[in-house]
């Protein structure tokens, strides 16, 4: 019945277009390769005076710097976007050309990779050195060259840092690690050992003026970067070194004896013993929580700093202590920096930004007084040391850590350690977790 | 609020057969007493329910937008404290600049939603009044083809829009314009919802519309257009919704501030800092809803009216 | 209704003479407008593309142009008319991504595989360039006899500290006298002959710029940025003739050797020289290891049952609670029937990221929400794996309930009133009036739509990485977590191992295109949809 009716109307119906539904169709056909102008020959025309006139155009893209061909595009995330910008602007002006910074908000380092690849990404990256080995292998980015002067005013840990294999690719702009903060109204001293902290913490919490002893985020996934000191001051690592400083992707220290320990340690401070070590306990609520007043002591970086101050919290800093009697607790040191895409459009400038003004004091100090994680230059923080003593800390703290391995494997290493030690924290048996992500992750380095 | 019976259409002429019955002035009969739980008391308690699933989380947003302090922790369900620093933290810049966000956003999804919904009714006409070879094929192809996610091909996508850019700036990498394009792969996102409602229109209509000698484009604008505006507002509100939410493809695609969404803003915001960024971004929530609440509100009117229903009869 | 017809079309040609046949001025002007402007975007196009050798972009523009304007030229083809436009962007902005992936997956791309072999072994030499510890640092600025983009470029150099001045260029290394340049902070401002390139006119000719290398006896000076030049020495050169790598300073020779399903220069005793391969075509070899390699295999199949019970759940849940919802709404004899779809439609306002992080935060053990709503319970929601699952449908309700809340107050509103009216006359209860006639002709109207939401969960990766992000994990370091849907876990896999594999992945995706594609086809059968496409 239904067919009968429309079939002869399908074969009867004749074009019958009106005017706005016509322009409009075309339009939205010819989007993907007209734009939006009303004549096509229109953007055609314009592009090919575009293509006859380069001066125009370059002068065009100076007066549009919101369209992203600004003269030299940096990319970076988190806080250090805004402090950026100004010492971009005046690079620009020195050079009369125009700089913008530009904040990818998902997978940085992910999205520089492909847009680079591509020929369409910035000139300059700024990013953790733990990248490098990545960047390094997919080509994306170029040496940079440290000179003899710069390299002296540099924090070795720095400069090791973005150094990998036997070259330098990056600019170091700041030094991170974690420290440990107390609540000095619930615990006055820095501890000398891990042990001296979790008595005065639990001290604390006996007399019900703190909730919580420590606050050292796992999270449900775990979190190896936060529970390196730990790790390390049990004995474990992650790769074994060769005689020439770099890491032997064959030697995996998780699984071996020491890794043993620290999980044996991890165990005895989680669920199922002192409780001090809750995966309830992440990165979206530790510095939250500290900041109540409801914890006497806090793993964290120097970057929370600035939110404990504006809680009102009167707090003290210091490095975080090891298990007495074993190692001292060595947390990884990132090091912010810039690098050089391989693929910008910009080189020579990008290579002159990263050389010059990436590396001066004004910049690091800049950089500093937005995110308040000490500078890579030595003589810097020893100045801002005057002022700020907490930076000093944090800066010895970053020191005596070791550079993050920047190696390529690591991407197999993080989750599964994380995962297996978030478990142990969570009342898995130790030994037996530890080894079995050992064993994950060696078949996932094959 | 409640002066909604006043819109609703009356079923006027209804004779009033049942008595213990309230008969407003609107002509609506209300039965009272048992009646009452019966066929209208339920429906409150269902609704109330689902105001109250519908709404903690919305409170809990609204508290964490107003509290100064705008962390995980320290955010309840409950507004304790007042204060609207995180507005202006969020409208001073500091964050980004949110009102360009805003603009970028209510541009992009004004426009993709009225293409996508006016390139998805034109395609649901012909399936559902046309009879052609691939017919069947075709609606079948297109349901299969949007089940492929998207951002799995995002690398495609991007070199794509890249090249594009290389040729015509304007429609390149960091152009709304470019990115409007990626999304109007979902053009035909909605054909399927609205040619169920052509086919439940009744084929007479068209008839009599030949029959009086109305082309098969005089016969959709003028006889069928006008019976699926319910649905119109419907596929147009999804439309607009699934676009201000998209952020994997849009962070990807637009790095520089000035043309970022919202989304991808506002997740700029959250995952630079999540603990302590909660409040700012719990306000920035709060703003961004209250445009697509608005437009809902507004075309209620169109959902509600029942215009298929009453031009059948 | 046939009157109301007739008087809105106005002044209707008589029977028999179509409209399409003495169509008005105006609507054949836009024709022509339009079609023009399709038509001139293509020329205006064609030299560019030219330029720039983009056949593949060439031919499907005037395909393109082609199709266009043979479906709008002439009076047949009538559904393509209103088929064409929507079609063409599907075409473009999702058919050809798919095939795309499709070309990806039969290869090894990735990181460290993203670029050509070329890229690969200009990476690796230029990489090879270092500074010696006793190199010699230069302020540098560069002239030209010629033209600033093209050269010849000469550099002059002054020595920090030491303040020798020079000029370098192939031929190498000469000294300057103070009196034949102008120096001027440090650096060479001006000079005899030469035209002293600005900033930005280094900048531009950079790459030009960067090629110069002017010999010195320990090594060469090269420039690095606009104005600095560093000697240094570099270690590794590529032979064309034998593909192969040599390191000046160890000797050593690197050949290109098979890793896995990649290539690397490797040296004599087959280790890896470098990290740096590049994309080649490796066949099937991503669907082998798909369906043999036992970890990646295990994990698949493990997180295939729980992804049906997730879709099927999540369609379920939120059918059941939209319907519900719209059905006791639809009545207007409800107050604040306004207020009520208002704010059950707010879940659906706010856009689904910010709805998946605010309710990740509520199912935190100690200090969420709704562990504080249940009055300090300590239920460990993220970290127990059937709980995580319910923390996800649960979430997964929340923004998904008012679209079908949407869609069937919709639908209802569209159902003939006078059916249910005739079966309530018929002496037939409400129930009974709703379950027999109403739910049955909903259901037809919605069913695709229930499909295609089914589709949709199936593959619903933001709400699995927002809300659990996969967890909680195996204690043993599996990859793939309890609330892993296949793909998210795919995701993990393919990215989340020794970095990303983009030739695995897409294999991944093809292989889920396909499941998906499968499934998707078994409920048609089973729907009346099925009919009504007939």
């Amino acid at each position: 019945m239904r067919t009968a009716l429309t079939k002869p109307l399908a074969r009867k119906a004749r074009l019958s277009l009106t005017t706005a539904a016509a322009v409009s169709l075309m339009l939205l056909a010819s989007g993907c390769s007209g734009g939006q102008a009303p004549a096509g020959g229109a953007s055609g025309a314009a592009s090919e005076s575009a293509a006859a006139a380069p001066q125009t155009g370059e002068a065009a893209s100076g007066e549009a710097p919101a369209r992203g061909d600004a003269d030299l595009v940096i990319w970076a995330n988190g806080p250090v976007v805004q402090a950026l910008q100004p010492i971009a602007d005046k690079f620009g002006e020195e050079n009369g050309i125009t700089v913008e910074v530009q904040t990818v908000a998902t997978e940085l380092q992910t999205n520089f990779v492909t847009a680079n690849a591509s020929g369409n990404g910035p000139d300059i990256v700024m990013g953790a050195h733990d990248w490098i080995g990545n960047l390094v292998q997919n080509g994306a980015i170029d040496p940079v060259q440290i000179t003899a002067e710069q390299k002296a005013d540099l924090l070795p840990v720095a400069t090791d840092a973005v150094t990998y294999n036997g070259q330098t690719y990056g600019m170091p702009a700041s030094v991170e690690s974690l420290v440990l903060i107390r609540n000095k109204a619930l615990a006055p001293e820095a501890p000398a050992s891990f042990e001296d902290l979790l008595a005065a913490g639990n001290a604390a919490v006996a007399a019900g003026t703190a909730e919580r002893a420590l606050n050292l985020q796992v999270g449900p996934k775990g979190d190896a970067y936060f529970m390196q000191p730990l790790y390390s001051s049990a004995g474990g690592y992650l790769f074994g070194k060769k005689a020439d400083g770099s890491f032997d992707t064959a030697d995996l220290g998780v699984g071996k004896e020491g890794s043993i320990a620290a999980a044996g340690k991890i165990a005895e401070l989680g669920e199922k013993g002192s409780k001090v070590l809750s995966t309830s306990v992440s990165a979206d609520n530790s510095i939250a929580l500290f900041n109540q007043g409801k914890t006497a002591f806090m793993v964290n970086g120097p970057w929370a700093l600035g939110d404990v101050k504006k809680a009102g919290i009167d707090y003290g800093l210091s490095a975080v202590p090891g298990f007495a009697g074993m190692e001292p607790a060595q947390p990884f040191t990132g090091v912010q920096s810039f690098y050089v895409a391989s693929k910008g459009k910009n080189k020579s400038f990008a290579e002159t930004f990263v050389q010059t003004a990436a590396s001066q004091k004004e910049t690091q100090r800049a950089l500093y007084e937005a995110v308040r994680i000490p500078p890579a230059i030595a003589s810097l923080v020893e100045e801002v040391a005057q002022t700020d003593p907490d930076t000093k800390i944090a800066a010895d703290a970053a020191a005596a850590g070791i550079p993050m391995p920047s190696l390529p494997q690591m991407a197999a290493v993080w989750a599964p350690l994380g995962q297996a030690e978030a478990a142990i924290a969570g009342g898995a048996d130790p030994a037996a977790t530890m080894e079995q992500a050992g064993q994950t992750i060696a078949g996932a380095l094959k | 609020m409640t002066n909604l019976l006043t819109e609703a259409p009356a079923e006027e002429g209804a004779p009033a057969r049942r008595t213990n019955m309230l008969v407003r002035k609107d002509g609506l009969e209300l039965p009272r007493g048992k009646r009452w739980w019966r066929e209208v008391g339920w429906r409150h308690m269902v609704g109330l329910a689902g105001v109250a699933f519908a709404g903690f989380p919305v409170l809990y947003i609204i508290s964490a937008a107003f509290n100064p302090l705008g962390s995980v922790a320290t955010t309840e369900l409950i507004p304790t404290t007042f204060s609207l620093v995180n507005f202006e933290t969020l409208l001073g810049g500091s964050k980004g600049p949110f009102g360009t966000w805003y603009l970028n956003t209510l541009v992009l999804c004004t426009a993709v939603s009225v293409a996508q919904v006016l390139l998805s009714t034109l395609a649901a006409y012909a399936f559902s009044r046309f009879r052609f070879y691939g017919r069947r094929g075709g609606l079948l192809a297109l349901l299969l083809v949007q089940m492929f996610p998207q951002f799995l091909a995002v690398v495609a996508l991007f070199l794509m829009i890249a090249k594009f850019g290389e040729l015509v700036p304007a429609i390149g990498l960091n152009t709304l314009a470019g990115y409007a394009l990626v999304l109007m792969g979902g053009a035909l996102g909605q054909v399927w919802l609205i040619k169920g409602f052509f086919d439940s229109i009744p084929h007479e209509l068209d008839e009599a519309a030949r029959i009086d000698g109305a082309g098969h484009f005089r016969t959709f604008t003028s006889v069928i257009l006008p019976l699926i505006r319910p649905v119109l507002a419907v596929t147009g509100l999804l439309a607009f919704v699934a676009v201000i939410g998209e952020y994997i493809l849009a962070s990807i695609f637009l790095t520089d501030n000035g043309v970022k969404t919202l989304a991808v803003g506002m997740f700029g915001i959250i995952a630079g800092d999540r603990s302590n960024n909660l409040g700012v971004f719990a306000a920035g929530s709060v703003m961004i809803a209250l445009p697509v609440l608005i437009l809902f509100l507004y075309l209620q009117k169109f959902i509600v009216g029942g215009l298929t229903a009453g031009s059948v009869k | 209704m046939t009157t109301r017809t007739k008087n809105s079309s106005g002044k209707a040609v008589g029977p028999g003479l179509s409209l399409g046949s003495t169509a008005s001025v105006p609507a054949l002007l836009a024709k022509i407008l339009g079609l023009g402007a399709v038509l001139g975007a293509a020329v205006s196009l064609t030299p560019l593309l030219l330029a720039g050798g983009e056949w593949a972009l060439l031919i499907g523009l005037w395909a393109g142009a082609a199709g266009l304007l043979a479906v709008y030229s002439t009076k047949r083809l009538v559904p393509l008319k209103y088929l064409l436009p929507g079609t063409l962007l599907l075409t473009v902005f999702v058919l050809l991504p798919i095939l795309s992936t499709v070309q990806l997956s039969f290869t090894n791309s990735g990181d460290g595989t993203r670029g050509s072999k070329e890229d690969a072994v200009s990476t690796i030499v230029r990489n090879s360039v270092t500074q010696l510890p006793e190199s010699r640092t230069f302020n540098l600025t560069v002239g030209t006899t010629g033209s600033v983009a093209d050269g010849p470029f000469t550099f002059f150099l002054v020595e920090a500290p030491a303040n020798g001045i020079f000029a370098g260029d192939e031929q190498g290394l000469r000294p300057l006298a103070g009196e034949d340049v102008t120096v001027d902070g440090g650096y060479v401002r001006g000079a005899g002959g030469y035209q002293i390139l600005t900033g930005k006119e280094v900048n531009a000719a950079g790459p030009k710029i960067s090629g110069l290398t002017v010999p010195t006896d320990k090594g060469a000076i090269r420039a690095q940025g606009i104005n600095r030049a560093f000697e240094g020495v570099q270690t590794l050169t590529y032979d064309a003739g034998t593909d192969s790598i040599t390191d000046s300073v160890s000797g050593k020779v690197f050949t290109v050797q098979q890793f896995g399903d990649r290539e690397y220069f490797a040296d004599a005793n087959g280790s890896k020289g470098f990290d740096q391969s590049w994309e080649r075509n490796v066949g099937f070899a991503n669907y082998v290891r798909l369906f043999t390699d036992p970890q990646v295999r295990e994990a698949l199949l493990g997180s295939f049952v729980w992804t049906l019970v997730f879709a099927v759940g999540s369609v379920a849940t939120t059918f059941v609670v939209g319907l519900l919802l719209a059905t006791a709404l639809n009545d207007p004899r409800i107050r604040g029937l306004k207020f009520y779809r208002a704010v059950i439609i707010v879940p659906y306002a706010i856009p689904v990221f910010i709805s998946f992080i605010v309710w990740q935060s509520f199912y935190n053990k100690d200090f969420g929400l709704i562990n504080s709503m249940l009055g300090g319970a300590k239920i460990d929601w993220l970290g127990d794996p059937f709980l995580a699952k319910v923390a996800v449908l649960l979430t997964n309700l929340w923004v998904g309930f008012p679209y079908m809340f949407l869609i069937a107050t919709g639908a209802l509103q569209a159902l003939p009133q006078d059916i249910a009216e005739a079966a309530k006359i018929d002496g037939a209860s409400s129930w009974t009036t709703f379950t027999k006639v109403q739910f049955p002709l909903l259901l037809v109207a919605v069913a695709p739509l229930l499909v295609s939401s089914f589709a949709f969960n199936f593959n619903n990766f933001n709400v699995i990485q927002l809300v659990t992000g996969g967890g909680p994990f195996p204690a043993s370091g599996g990859q793939i977590g309890a609330t892993d849907i296949l793909i998210s876990g795919a995701y993990r896999i393919a990215f989340g191992g020794a970095g990303a594999e983009f030739g695995f992945a897409s294999a991944i995706s093809v292989v889920l295109f396909i499941v998906t594609a499968v499934l998707a086809g078994i409920q048609f059968r089973y729907t009346k949809a099925l009919e009504d496409v007939r």
